[in-house]
């Protein structure tokens, strides 16, 4: 997307709405700044300095623009729902369909993250709500994590606060984090058939325990045969088919 | 026997790296060549792989049940794997790993949240294993050639349908923490970076380019490559 279309919109606004000028002028620059920060994130533009694109060298970044959205007074919630959760679905569908590669998704992650950093603060006072909370750990035995990482990641530019409980979990540990996040859905990784076999008992014990919880399961190996076999709710593949279901949800 | 590499010797060009993280060649953009090439450059200095290997002049072959005895232990190899197998006189069990060091450096990165610089250290620590276990096999291949035989390409446990937890089986021939690798319950090697597995060594058998076209797991990174 070129970054100068929205300047140039404004300029049609004004000759064509003479009378009305200030409101919509408000609106246009508050939707130039949402694609802008929607297009920084989506192409991994983190700030001014960032080099990358070159199409965007020297222009302000995501943190940038975040900030002078606020300050303009978009509020964090149009911030996220307008412009970083449909950039980072863009990513995710991109990946998906073998467009971009895992640094790509990394290199949009981060710009999202620098975009956080503003936004964060209203999550804390509750102006600003997620759309729920995910707990993701890779099953006990298994040492796997960048799977599970950009499995996080996704989901938490999806608007879901992230509790990652890291690598070779146990299922007391899952049950801990589940008893402190009440409502809050679970993922399970595994990358070996071995431990495989611990992500059903896993399953199995958290379903007696939390009837009524969602369980997602993902890694190489796990097939969606397997995740109905376990009495999993859902397998994914890759990271958006994970955001997807979790959009079911929320 | 054992051997160790540089890392410098291991790490193929920033292109084919790039590569195996999905870029056709020149595609990939810079910010990830650049990390390529200043991780690389960086792990050049910094490292050795080990690997080692054990030939056993001897195996059983049970055609009916498609297994691979060696001193007492029968590997269940499952058909692929027999199928290359099946003529060997003797068998190499080897390991190889990059050791902790490249691991450690992904980790550390992922948690200071640098997620891109961690996956990188990721990649090239993947290659560097998969760097060592070529070198490893080639020097087999040297080595049996002197005695007039030839060797297979190399299967792992957990591949073409061999069950991963044969690890075990395989980890019962070496000393404990062999080549600095140590085998958790679950058959996972740590360090990561780390791969195991058996070569056929004998008059009759083959390298087969090819072998691909029999197993049928189109995700797998080995699809067309030759090990
Ligand atoms: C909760 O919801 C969700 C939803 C989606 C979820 C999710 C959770 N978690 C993950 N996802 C999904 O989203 C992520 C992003 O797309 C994805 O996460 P991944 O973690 O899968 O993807 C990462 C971003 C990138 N992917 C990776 O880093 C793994 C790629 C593959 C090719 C792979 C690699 C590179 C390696 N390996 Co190996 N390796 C394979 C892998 C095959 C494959 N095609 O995936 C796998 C994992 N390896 C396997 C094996 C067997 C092994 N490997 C080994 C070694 C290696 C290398 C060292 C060469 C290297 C690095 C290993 C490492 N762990 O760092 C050995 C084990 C190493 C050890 N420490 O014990 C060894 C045991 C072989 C051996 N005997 O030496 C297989 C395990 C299956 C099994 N049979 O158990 C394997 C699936 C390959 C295969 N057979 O197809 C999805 O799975």
């Amino acid at each position: 997307m070129d970054l100068s279309t929205g300047t140039f919109y404004l300029f049609l606004t004004l000759v064509w709405y003479p009378g009305k000028q200030i409101l919509l002028l408000q609106i246009v620059v508050m939707t130039d700044l949402l694609e802008r920060i929607s297009t920084c994130v989506e192409f991994g533009k983190v700030d001014i300095k960032s080099p990358y694109p070159p199409a965007m060298k020297g222009q302000e970044g995501a943190f940038e623009l975040t900030r002078h959205a606020l300050d303009k007074g978009v509020s964090p919630g149009d911030i996220l729902e307008e412009a970083l959760i449909p950039a980072m679905s863009r990513v995710g569908q991109k990946f998906s369909r073998n467009e971009i590669f895992v640094p790509q998704m990394l290199m949009a992650a981060k710009a999202m993250s620098s975009s956080m950093t503003h936004i964060k603060p209203y999550y804390l006072s509750g102006e600003t709500k997620r759309r729920g909370t995910f707990i993701i750990g890779t099953v006990r035995g298994d040492l796997h994590d960048i799977g599970k990482n950009l499995v996080s990641m996704m989901i938490e530019g999806a608007g879901w606060e992230i509790v990652d409980l890291g690598v070779d979990v146990s299922t007391e540990k899952f049950i801990e984090a589940i008893e402190q996040h009440p409502g809050a859905v679970i993922g399970l990784s595994a990358l070996l058939t071995t431990t495989m076999e611990n992500m059903r008992k896993s399953a199995a014990d958290l379903r007696k325990k939390f009837p009524d919880l969602k369980i997602l399961v993902g890694g190489a190996p796990v097939t969606e045969e397997f995740c109905r076999k376990i009495g999993a709710d859902f397998y994914s593949p890759d990271p958006q088919g994970a955001v997807e279901y979790l959009k079911t949800l929320s | 026997m054992r051997v160790s590499y540089p890392y410098k010797d291991l790490l193929p060009g920033i292109d084919a790296l790039a590569g195996v993280m999905g870029y056709k060649s020149g595609t990939a953009p810079e910010p990830v060549t650049d990390l390529i090439a200043e991780l690389s450059e960086e792990l050049l200095t910094n490292g050795e792989a080990r690997a080692e290997y054990t030939i056993f002049n001897h195996v059983r072959l049970d055609k009916v049940s498609r297994t691979l005895g060696v001193e007492g232990v029968v590997f269940n190899v499952k058909p692929i794997v027999f199928s290359q197998l099946k003529h060997a006189e003797g068998a190499a069990l080897f390991i190889c790993t990059a050791g902790q060091e490249v691991g450690m450096r992904s980790r550390r990165s992922m948690r200071e949240g640098d997620l891109l610089r961690g996956y990188v250290y990721d990649v090239l620590g993947s290659e560097i294993a998969e760097g060592a276990a070529d070198k490893m096999q080639e020097a087999l291949r040297a080595a049996a050639a002197t005695t007039g035989m030839s060797i297979t390409n190399r299967f792992s446990p957990g591949y073409c349908g061999w069950d991963v937890a044969e690890q075990h089986k395989l980890f019962s021939f070496f000393p404990d923490n062999y080549c600095g690798i140590t085998l958790t319950d679950s058959a996972l090697m740590n360090p990561v970076k780390s791969v195991s597995g058996i070569i056929g060594v004998g008059r009759n058998v083959k390298y087969e380019p090819y072998r691909c076209r029999q197993c049928d797991d189109k995700n797998c990174i080995y699809r067309g490559r030759k090990t």
